[in-house]
């Protein structure tokens, strides 16, 4: 029987919007420009904060960009898993290893900050803390489930407290300031201004972070993206990161006038952005780069192993379930737009 | 009676639902992070009665809860009659008494939460007393509507016998304003019940609201499922007794 006659009318028909339909689907990812991006953010004092108040991320994606403001950074896991966002901007690294290893559908693209002492024990200076024994039978206050929870469980474990010695409990930063006025706890671990607020009302800060960041309780601010949306505009993921890169140079080459914007978007006054952002350890793309932190595409750097650390921390404390092997976060870590930008 | 021959039906619903439930989890259907299957809630369950949740085992997590549940209700409801019987009684009161209690009534307690806690602390109080001013205008109303409600020939029989305002009160009034005052109570039952988890938030770290709430916090959903079917049971347990009470108490209601 002669397969060629079977080519009717029909057939070709059928085929051409075959190849018509072919044609649409390249020239739709060539163009690649999503009809809008949808961005989970906090309203805080980083340079972050001038790129979207001036709207440079929505400039170098060609998009429009509709902006959620989030809680904390469980708020954006449960967005992207629900698959109403598409970035988180300046997400913790505790809630983005939990997100990994419970295997939400999103990469870490970049990197805002590496906390340092931005996110800090502050005890009240008549306590007499001076020594880890001296947090027996305090009492602690940080939001759960925070980078900072994360340090201040990483401190009791370093230094072989346990959580009967010491009372760690579950607090908002607001809720931490009020307990402290009224003087219901002795010590916080929290990031300004309520870490701020209290410093001022009788605080000192009892140094942890050089230590546990040695020790590998390293915090620090990402950047994810939801894999779905960045493998279908990848061009869009990169003017993503090239806006905060543009801001990132703003405040390094003009800090006051950076601070000015960040302290218009945040609400706070100009002094008060300034000293907050000088708080934190903005990584500059090019070095986000590097081994050190997120390393070359295909060459995840350290980081990774802070995320597997964090993850099996997070597992001891029954936070998640269980934590996948470090190729698992590796893979997670796509510096390929990165890249891209730094060039 | 008719309502008993409907038990079927309710037995029906929640065995389709298990079913399907077993079925969208044994196919993969669903991610386990959405809706964890019946297997893995199951054994989720016996990690937290076998090995606790941060520190407090799953019973000490229920009993916290359910003292501060009781505590803030019990207050509440007490305070609350009485002073919704104040009110019904006497026109003078409720004029007093209704703006702040009306005003009370609808207020989201998320709203003054740091306020409680720089009044009362972090302790037990303010959990307590956000529960209490939950429940207050609850029993409130329904007592002050139960003594509006009375018939007025009931009283205006008691009072042509010769019986004083305080012998009406007490014989007439309170008797025939139980019934609303103990639908009061169960509907205030309720409504505590659902502030648990905002009065657990409060420098929380023990409370089965609280477990809740921290499990959300990374997408524990197997322990939040647990931890929720666990907060149904103990509501429907509350109902219950409230309800043998009420038929022990006001045994001639509805009749």
């Amino acid at each position: 029987m002669s397969k060629g006659k079977s080519f009717d009318r029909r057939t070709l028909l059928a085929a051409g919007i075959g190849l018509g339909a072919g044609a649409a689907l390249a020239r739709g990812a060539r163009a690649a420009t999503p009809p809008e991006a949808r961005i989970g953010y906090f309203v805080e004092t980083k340079p972050t904060m001038i790129a979207k108040s001036l709207g440079w991320f929505a400039d170098a994606m060609k998009t429009k960009t509709v902006w959620h403001e989030m809680g904390t950074g469980a708020e954006i896991n449960t967005g992207i898993a629900a698959g109403g966002l598409d970035f988180g901007l300046a997400i913790g690294s505790s809630p983005v290893a939990a997100g990994i290893a419970e295997g939400l559908g999103y990469q870490l693209i970049g990197m805002v900050d590496n906390i340092g002492p931005a996110e800090e024990m502050t005890v009240r200076a008549a306590a007499n803390i001076t020594k880890p024994a001296d947090f027996i039978g305090k009492k602690v206050g940080t939001p759960f489930g925070s980078t900072s929870h994360f340090r201040l469980m990483g401190f009791l474990a370093v230094n072989h407290l346990s959580q009967s010695q010491v009372t760690v409990l579950d607090m908002s930063p607001e809720q931490i300031v009020a307990a402290w006025k009224r003087g219901d706890i002795d010590a916080a671990y929290v990031w300004s201004p309520a870490k701020a607020e209290i410093l001022a009302d009788g605080g000192k800060v009892y140094e942890t972070y050089k230590e546990l960041d040695a020790d590998g309780y390293v915090i620090a601010d990402l950047i994810v993206v939801r894999t779905a949306f960045g493998r279908r505009y990848p061009d869009a993921v990169a003017g993503f990161l090239s806006a905060y890169g543009k801001a990132l140079d703003l405040y390094v080459t003009d800090p006051d006038k950076a601070a000015g914007v960040v302290a218009q978007a945040a609400g706070v006054s100009p002094a008060v952005a300034k000293s907050n952002l000088a708080e934190y350890d903005f990584v500059s793309l090019k070095d986000q780069l590097t081994p050190e932190w997120l390393g070359p595409p295909g060459h995840a750097g350290k980081f990774a192993a802070v995320l597997h650390g964090t993850a099996e921390f997070l597992v001891q404390q029954k936070s998640i379930r269980s934590a996948p092997p470090l190729a698992t976060f590796a893979a997670a870590i796509d510096t390929s737009y990165l890249a891209k930008v730094v060039g | 009676m008719k309502t008993e021959l409907l038990w079927p039906f309710t037995v029906a619903t929640a065995a389709l639902l298990f079913a399907a439930w077993t079925a969208a989890s044994a196919l993969n259907l669903v991610n386990p992070l959405f809706l964890p299957g019946p297997g893995l809630l199951f054994s989720s369950f016996l990690d937290l009665l076998l090995n606790g949740y941060k520190g407090y085992s799953l019973p000490a997590h229920i009993g916290i809860s359910l003292m501060r549940v009781l505590l803030g209700f019990g207050s509440g409801a007490i305070v609350g009659t009485l002073i919704g019987l104040g009110m019904g009684a006497a026109p003078l009161f409720d004029a007093l008494a209704a703006p702040f209690v009306e005003f009370l009534r609808p207020l989201p307690q998320l709203a003054y939460l740091v306020l409680l806690i720089v009044w009362f602390g972090i302790g037990e109080t303010s959990k307590i007393v956000l529960l209490f001013l939950t429940a207050l205008p609850v029993a409130a109303i329904a007592a002050r509507d139960g003594v509006r409600n009375v018939p007025l020939q009931r009283i205006q029989a008691a009072r042509a016998l010769g019986a004083s305002p305080a012998q009406i009160f007490r014989h007439v009034i309170f008797p025939s304003a139980l019934p609303e005052i103990f639908i009061g109570a169960r509907l205030a039952v309720g409504i505590v019940y659902a502030t648990l988890i905002a009065a657990e938030i409060i420098a929380g770290s023990n409370g089965i609201g609280w477990l809740v709430f921290d499990a959300g916090r990374f997408l524990r959903s197997d322990y939040v499922f647990v931890g929720v079917l666990l907060i149904g049971l103990m509501g429907l347990g509350l109902d219950f007794a409230l309800r043998t009470i009420e038929r022990k108490v006001v045994h001639w209601a509805g009749k």
